[in-house]
């Protein structure tokens, strides 16, 4: 049986990060590719507060809490900016987003 | 005990975002992604970050994900909306074997660290509000002002960026 120790936490923490690159990169719903950038800011908030317990300092605890804070901020911007670009072009596919792409070449 | 409730947690963080990636409904895949946040947050408990535990609840569970379920709902986002994606599972499987090698170097560089006794629970004041808050505002205080100043700036922008432009 699998003791909860750190190593365990460790590789709960490596396949989470892992997860979250798999539907970054292989999704096209832009909504699922911002879920997945938090699932991965997730994995490595908890690799720090793992990190924390392990060598029973608190600055591994209070690097996670700004991390949270950062993507409390980004929350706000990606989802004003999907707003806008869903108003835009009426769609969530990211294949629909290319209006700065350049047209003949590639 | 913890053992069997970190393999619980675990199971139900790793099931989540399983889902949150595989499935194909946004309302569905977000739902998902709520268990996830909140397995997350019974491991911080586990971890001994009682304050952690309060936060993830709070801000994820309760901001991220809730004001992320609100603009799906608000935006009205349809089967027609998103993209079809008919081989996501071959795509997802190639970059698996591509992520292989560094979750394997990354397990084993971690496994190298020396092995500590008694790794979780341990009852003892770790992690709460009142030793968070005196490294918080001892230590980095210039980090927190920072992040306040981050958090103005990005209530302000999406304020800007979600407006509706208006007619001249």
């Amino acid at each position: 049986m699998i003791e909860a120790s750190f190593m365990s936490y460790i590789s709960l923490c490596i396949l989470l990060f892992s997860l979250g690159i798999i539907g970054l990169i292989s999704r096209k719903n832009i909504f699922i590719i911002y879920m997945s950038l938090e699932l991965m800011l997730n994995a490595i908030n908890l690799m720090l507060v793992t990190l924390s317990k392990y060598f029973g300092d608190i600055d591994g605890q209070i690097i996670a809490m700004m991390v949270m804070a950062i993507a409390a901020s980004e929350a706000a911007v990606f989802l004003s900016l999907i707003v806008a670009m869903f108003r835009l072009k009426k769609s969530a596919n990211i294949d629909d987003y290319n209006t700065l792409k350049q047209k003949g070449t590639l | 005990m913890t053992d069997i409730l970190f393999l619980i947690l675990s199971l139900f963080a790793l099931t989540g975002a399983v889902g949150m990636i595989t499935l194909s409904s946004t309302m569905h895949s977000a739902l998902s992604f709520v268990v996830t946040v909140m397995a997350l947050a019974g491991l911080y408990a586990l971890l001994s970050a009682s304050f952690l535990f309060m936060v993830q609840i709070i801000i994820y569970a309760g901001a991220i994900i809730a004001l992320l379920l609100f603009i799906i709902m608000f935006l009205n986002i349809r089967q027609d909306h998103t993209p079809k994606e008919p081989n996501k599972y071959m795509t997802m499987l190639l970059i698996a074997i591509v992520l292989a090698p560094m979750d394997y170097l990354l397990f084993t560089a971690f496994a190298r660290m020396p092995h500590i006794e008694d790794f979780s629970t341990k009852i003892d004041n770790f992690g709460d509000i009142k030793m968070l808050g005196n490294a918080l505002f001892r230590g980095w205080l210039l980090p927190f002002e920072a992040i306040s100043i981050l958090l103005l700036v990005a209530l302000i922008g999406s304020i800007v960026l979600a407006r509706k432009k208006e007619r001249r």
